[in-house]
């Protein structure tokens, strides 16, 4: 017989033999330590070359002629963090004109919850997939620990002219620094928000004289009459707002998604002298499961008797439909999307005042709102031409004329020199005085930026939603299991020495 | 020539046709016969795309590794000292600094394994998908069956194309679609669903943020959503019953309880089988659905299994707890499939003894 006619044959054996060898390889392989990455085996660098540092931008006409796609990842659903694609055409001449290379933006997008989903993976996997990335303040520890992006200290070192003052500490804090307490600085300031509550000015008035009748008391009216009244003062007025002319008379954003829940509730337990936990030491059990915060959770619950139907749903886009269709006369949102709050239809009926003060028995009459607003962060694997360009869109970015630009398209300023914008003197929008007074020293305040941030996140927000749902009523047993859980993950995770103690193990909220 | 030593005797033919036989069993027995090595392109994805992630996913089951993690995954140690590991070093250069070792744990770490089983909250997740599972599978096999017995018993039905079509729609959108299109139709204040309910004069409903209703909620966009797969699968079902049977009980009279007791349960039982457990295993996997109408809310009342998996992969980047997991829910899926190919065999086996 020839060769041409002899099958090739395997026996099973044979095959079932040689299928074990390459699945044990795997296996092996799999339990096989990945490498540690090689110092500096990809991404700018740190060093200048032959070509200048690229942490420093385009030096000269080094980069002339050259074609480059930027890819940008920014925050789906988010006003802000889109202005600067819109406004990326001009950077493109402008980069043009002053470099001679041309540049072009590629941008995804995804909603809060989403993006750091997005783009984690890809930093890991060590891409330059996206080259600038909007990331949300909470961020920056999972982002900086593993090495991920370019340290905002090494680029103002080679461009000062990057290290802009800000208007408040609480800028930096917020969307510059981790860890917590040090000098180290990764994130360049994008967007900063606090929050505020809207008001339907044009409603109260109507109603003005039917509460006088009703009630006996005056409808405060003005900016600064509202300013002064506590969420405990607005409760009368609030009272008699819900239901009339089918709307409910306030929103608040509780729902599970992300850290909506969080943020909105938050602002009550600085209102108790308080806090979620103790950045120092890194513990949780004894700050967060406080009676004093118990009985603000249970009072902001309580709120929800003037709210619409299904607010343990509202989140920040929801408020803006109900507010802007008419469905509620106040609501507590993020200053910086005032401008869809108040779209010109609405412009001289609703203003922005600062988050009401919240009433503490025994304590003063405070509030400390919650940071918004995001940095931008440049990944550590962009290749040198993408760097320059990065560090480049940067220089544009913080120029005077890119400033007034975004800040016409509802953006707000950060630091010094952009809080006395000329834009913003005579009329400013009416989100602006507001949003200057709560970025005030002391008045907000941000909380974890943590690599651990999503799975404590995770924790409370699912506990705070069920409790806002009725799934749980004992608001004692909610914080307790809330404490339990960060707490063990916390010291599992080496950021706290102390164990959760027996007491609260395997406590379940009720 | 003798002509008989020719032809061969009747028992001679009967060995050469056993030898034969033997042969086509020698060379059946051979796996890589021609046909079989047309199929190694496949059976190569299949390895690469399949085989391997899975022994990679049983790997980093015993690591606590997360992608956050700046060093190499450590194996994840019960409580007390570490599990000693065996260091292989290999000539293989990874870096200018470092050369390929493989590490073995020597006994296999199953931390991961151990917190799962002591994770309240993962039983919480599975208890409700099993509930889930169990109430979806029989509401839709209970209307999936009704329907398709309506359809088949009535094949002169005018409109009848039209209707099974209408019918057949929900099932070939994709779920996020139908999702969002029902969140959109519950909600308290835009929907159209408490429009209706509040101009007859009803309350709201906050369907989707009500503890006592979003289980329920969810569940009926499920039952929306699938119910039609086993209309399809019962229309199959009654298909596959030869008419000769069907003209048999006619003309014998039988009642119609016996007509499907004796004719069509018999035949549709498999199909019918396949499609309960296709639904069974599609169901237990249900993410999409929760992810997009409530994220697992109003707390943890929708929160099944699927989507604290995706959580602690996606959220947390928690790669080796999430390995061990999704190991524990493919073992799950396993032993549905098992079940799913018992079925399937049943019929053989049954042929075989019949």
């Amino acid at each position: 017989m020839s060769m041409k006619n002899k099958p090739i044959q395997l026996s099973r054996r044979q095959f079932l033999r040689g299928s074990a060898l390459i699945m044990g390889a795997g296996l092996v392989s799999a339990c096989a330590a990945p490498a540690t990455p090689a110092p500096q085996a990809s991404g700018p660098s740190t060093a200048p070359s032959g070509t200048g540092n690229p942490l420093a931008g385009t030096q000269g006409n080094e980069m002339a002629g050259k074609t480059i796609e930027m890819s940008f990842a920014v925050i789906a659903g988010w006003p802000p963090s889109q202005a600067p694609i819109e406004l990326f055409p001009d950077f493109a001449a402008f980069a043009k004109e002053k470099y001679g290379y041309t540049v072009t933006a590629r941008k995804t997008e995804a909603p809060f919850g989403e993006l750091f989903q997005k783009i984690a993976p890809t930093l890991a996997a060590k891409s330059q997939e996206y080259n600038i990335m909007v990331s949300d303040s909470q961020w920056l520890g999972a982002l900086a620990e593993p090495g991920w992006i370019v340290r905002a200290d090494d680029v103002y070192a080679v461009v000062p002219e990057l290290d802009i003052e800000p208007f408040s500490s609480l800028v930096r804090n917020t969307y510059q620094i981790y860890p917590d307490g040090s000098n180290q600085r990764w994130g360049f300031p994008q967007m900063p928000d606090t929050q505020g509550l809207f008001v339907r000015i044009d409603i109260l008035e109507k109603e003005a004289e039917n509460y006088k009748r009703e009630t006996g008391n005056e409808m405060p009216l003005t900016y600064e009459d509202l300013s002064k009244l506590t969420v405990q003062q607005w409760e009368p007025i609030w009272k008699y707002l819900n239901g009339k002319n089918g709307m409910g008379a306030v929103a608040i954003q509780q729902s599970k998604e992300y850290d909506f829940f969080s943020c909105a509730f938050h602002p009550y337990v600085y209102a108790t002298g308080g806090d979620i936990w103790d950045p120092a030491t890194g513990n949780v059990v004894g700050v967060l499961n406080t009676d004093a915060n118990a009985k603000m959770l249970e009072y902001f619950r309580s709120l929800q008797q003037y709210q619409p139907a299904g607010s343990q749903d509202f989140g920040i886009g929801s408020v803006i439909d109900l507010f802007v269709q008419e469905k509620v006369v106040t609501a507590f949102q993020w200053l910086a999307v005032g401008l869809f709050m108040i779209p010109p239809e609405l412009q001289g009926k609703a203003i922005a005042i600062p988050h009401p003060k919240i009433e503490f028995e025994g304590g003063p009459e405070e509030v400390i709102g919650a940071m918004g607003g995001q940095p931008w962060v440049l990944n550590k694997f962009n290749d040198d031409d993408r760097t320059r360009a990065a560090v480049d869109f940067l220089k544009w970015w913080y120029t005077d004329e890119t400033q007034r630009k975004f800040l016409a398209k509802g953006g707000l300023p950060w630091s010094k020199k952009g809080i006395e914008n000329p834009l913003f003197e005579g009329a400013p929008p009416p989100w602006f005085k507001p949003f200057v007074y709560m970025l005030e020293e002391g008045r907000s305040r941000d909380f974890w930026h943590l690599p651990e941030y999503a799975e404590l996140l995770a924790i409370q927000q699912e506990a705070y939603n069920g409790y806002a749902a009725r799934q749980f009523n004992d608001a004692k047993s909610v914080l307790d299991s809330i404490a339990a859980k960060q707490q063990a993950l916390l010291f599992e995770k080496g950021r706290t020495s102390t164990p959760v103690p027996d007491a609260l193990k395997n406590v379940q909220p009720k | 020539m003798s002509t008989n030593t020719a032809i061969p005797t009747v028992a001679e033919r009967n060995e050469q046709a056993l030898s034969a036989e033997r042969k086509s069993v020698i060379r059946k027995s051979k796996f890589f016969s021609f046909p079989t090595l047309l199929l190694t392109p496949i059976l190569v994805l299949f390895v690469l795309l399949n085989v391997i992630p899975t022994i990679w996913l049983i790997g980093f089951s015993f690591y606590r590794y997360s992608l956050q993690s700046p060093d190499a995954p450590r194996p994840a140690c019960v409580d007390g000292p570490c599990i000693p590991l065996i260091v292989i070093p290999t000539n293989i250069q990874i870096s200018p600094t470092r050369q390929l070792e493989i590490i073995i744990p020597s006994v296999p770490p199953i931390d991961n394994y151990i917190k799962i089983f002591n994770d309240a909250d993962i039983w919480g997740s599975f208890g409700r998908t099993l509930t889930f599972v169990i109430l979806a599978v029989t509401i839709q096999v209970i209307l999936g069956v009704l329907l398709g017995f309506l359809f088949w018993g009535s094949a002169r039905m005018p409109g009848r194309r039209l209707a099974l079509t209408l019918l057949f729609t929900p099932m070939v959108i994709t779920p996020v679609a139908s999702a969002l299109f029902w969140r959109l139709l519950y909600d308290p204040t835009f929907g159209a669903i408490n429009f209706l309910i509040t101009t007859f004069g009803g309350q709201t409903i906050n369907f989707l943020t009500n503890n006592e209703w979003a289980f329920p909620a969810v569940l009926f966009v499920d039952i929306w959503m699938w119910t039609p797969f086993m209309i399809l699968m019962t229309l199959a079902a009654l298909g596959s019953v030869p008419k000769a049977e069907l003209e048999a009980a006619e003309v014998d009279r039988m009642s119609w309880w016996r007509k499907l007791r004796f004719v069509i349960w018999p035949h549709g039982k498999f199909i019918l089988m396949l499609g309960i457990l296709l639904r069974t295993i599609d169901a237990f996997k249900t993410t999409d659905l929760v992810l997009t109408m409530t994220r697992g809310g109003p707390g943890n009342i929708t929160d099944l299994i699927g989507l604290r998996l995706y959580r602690y992969a996606f959220a947390s980047l928690n790669i080796g707890f999430s390995s061990a997991l999704a190991v524990l829910l493919l073992i799950t899926a396993i032993a549905f499939t098992s079940i799913y190919l018992w079925v399937l065999n049943a019929r053989r086996r049954s042929e075989e003894e019949g």
